[in-house]
């Protein structure tokens, strides 16, 4: 009896924050779908970054006439801007299937689809020309992005590239630092509930960190400084051989909602505490396109009540005290792993913010809306966290731009492998990872 | 097994037969050409027709000849797969300046809402 006075007593008062949601533009509301292709997003895409890079040219290069790709002249420098396309030799094409003759394409699955013969084209609305010189390595680019390219066409009709100009961070709303206090954000992705390599006690725990349910004191203190916990993605593993077109068995059927079911009662702690959001990914039920809806609120009955719950779309972005953040499930990332090369996993995230393009290899290689009036995955301000769901592992970088901006780079790790959460700090946006393991060692 | 195999022939011989008719085409091809080159009113091949209508018409208006002129300029984007207006109002976001006249056209006549080559494609 005593005990629990002194329990009361001694009341954790959780901060808060002001969270602005600016999803809308990844929303697909009162889309209706006449038929029409890929080429809209191209246009639109083309258009947008063609304009920003020409405003960007006049003090690049002023002394460089820009012209179109039909408007080449052989031995003639000038500047062109177009879309690159990525010829790549071992890229799987559907026509393979019905193809008579048997490929010389070996058939074995590669980390990747890359080889030493891809090469880059660039496109506009009057041609194609295709790229050479050492300047622009096929490696780092991919079909999609929007570039300038300095040069001059040669008597192969090969356009030599002397000079890159990629678009940069974008522009940047001012960060406001209202207080001197610790305030965390947690992201948390891959979380995986039903699958047979996740453990429930990892996430419970750190759900109990979440609500202030673990450690002395000292440790609920800083819980108490929780003030957002984002799950980016792959949430829930529907078992594999569920979902084979058949009909459901009545006792699969429980098999099939289990997951999620598991997954409401361990959200319900969370916002019944602290603000949540949850974004899908590319194992949770949701559509496979990007951008993803969010997930039906109706598939979490415990959680949907509390209006700390948010289900979000992936990608998602959002502001937090002035902060903004920007993030997808890891889809993006994923699909330049597949076409292009890099050190790590940051540095496909910072060449992404440089290409003010989210998601380049939409609708090429990644499964994407047909819009026709815009390209949702433009980057049109710079975010101040930059943040990428499971990845292999956890990684963190401060990225500096060239008119001030600075954005927090975040790879989340898989937390069903790794049980490595992250924490970000808003006031100063440090990072930490919070890891938790339940081996108990001999 | 080869007697299957000549079943299956004569089963898709039987089918494509009444549609095609592949050995009489050409002739009928060079023969309509003839005839329109003697001024005859067959202008239309048939491989021209679809939906029952042929793709050519004559008989469009001069606001029908504007709309196509705009649907045709390749400045404000593909077309196929949206309304002449939702396009129009992608120009105008998209600051290109699309003629005025052409929004007048399609906010205030009775014209056609849907591009040159809808449901030919």
């Amino acid at each position: 009896m005593t005990a629990m006075e002194i329990d009361t007593e001694k009341n954790l008062q959780r901060k808060q924050s002001t969270y602005q949601s600016l999803d809308e533009t990844f929303e697909i509301q009162n889309e209706t779908y006449r038929g029409q292709q890929y080429s809209q997003i191209y246009f639109v895409r083309l258009h947008i970054m063609r304009t920003m890079l020409y405003s960007l040219v006049t003090h690049w290069k002023p002394h460089i006439p820009v012209c179109t790709i039909l408007g080449l002249e052989e031995g003639k420098e000038c500047i062109i801007v177009g879309t690159l396309y990525k010829h790549m030799k071992l890229k799987p094409c559907i026509l393979d299937e019905y193809s008579k003759e048997r490929s010389a394409v070996p058939l074995v699955k590669l980390h990747n689809f890359m080889h030493p013969d891809d090469h880059l084209v660039l496109e506009d609305e009057s041609g194609r020309v295709k790229l050479g010189g050492t300047m622009l390595s096929p490696s780092a680019y991919v079909t999609g992005v929007v570039v300038a390219l300095h040069g001059k066409e040669t008597s192969a009709g090969d356009f030599l590239v002397l000079d890159v100009l990629e678009a940069g961070l974008a522009p940047q709303i001012d960060r406001q630092l209202k207080s001197k206090e610790d305030r965390y954000v947690v992201f948390v992705s891959g979380v995986n509930v039903g699958s047979s390599t996740s453990n429930p006690l990892q996430f419970q725990l750190l759900v109990d960190h979440i609500t202030g349910h673990l450690g002395d004191e000292k440790e609920q203190g800083i819980a108490a400084e929780i003030v957002h916990v984002v799950i980016a993605g792959n949430s829930v593993e529907i078992p594999p051989g569920l979902l084979n077109g058949q009909n459901l068995a009545s006792k699969d059927q429980s098999r099939l909602s289990e997951p999620v079911q598991e997954l409401d009662i361990l959200l319900t702690q969370i916002a019944a505490g602290v603000s949540v959001d949850i974004m899908p990914g590319s194992s949770d039920p949701a559509n496979f396109s990007l951008p993803q809806q969010p997930l039906s609120r109706w598939l979490f009955p415990g959680s949907r009540v509390y209006n700390t719950f948010r289900s979000c779309t992936n990608p998602h972005c959002f502001e937090l005290d002035g902060v903004r953040f920007l993030g997808t499930s890891g889809q993006n990332i994923d699909d330049l792993k597949k076409y292009s090369e890099a050190r790590d996993e940051l540095e496909f995230m910072e060449r992404t913010l440089k290409w003010r393009h989210l998601a380049p290899t939409t609708p090429n290689t990644l499964g994407c809306y047909p819009f026709t009036d815009r390209d949702p995955f433009l980057i049109e301000s710079c975010p101040h966290v930059y943040f990428v769901g499971n990845q292999d592992k956890y990684g963190t970088r401060i990225l500096k731009g060239s008119e001030g901006q600075l954005v927090r780079l975040i790879s989340i790790p898989k937390f069903c492998d790794t049980g490595i959460a992250v924490v970000l700090n808003l006031r100063n946006l440090e990072c930490h990872t919070l890891s938790f393991g339940t081996q108990i060692s001999a | 097994m080869a007697t299957a195999s000549s079943n299956m022939k004569g089963f898709y011989r039987q089918r494509k037969s009444g549609i095609t008719k592949p050995t009489s085409t050409k002739s009928k091809k060079s023969s309509l050409h003839r005839e329109a080159t003697l001024g005859s009113d067959i202008t239309q091949p048939s491989a021209l027709i679809s939906h029952g209508s042929p793709d050519l018409k004559d008989d469009y208006d001069k606001h029908e000849e504007l709309l196509r002129q705009f649907d045709m300029n390749m400045a404000y984007g593909p077309c196929l797969g949206m309304s002449r207006l939702a396009r129009w109002d992608r120009a105008q976001g998209l600051g290109l300046n699309p003629p005025k006249e052409i929004e007048g056209l399609l906010k205030g006549e009775k014209v056609q809402s849907a591009c040159l080559w809808d449901g030919h494609i």
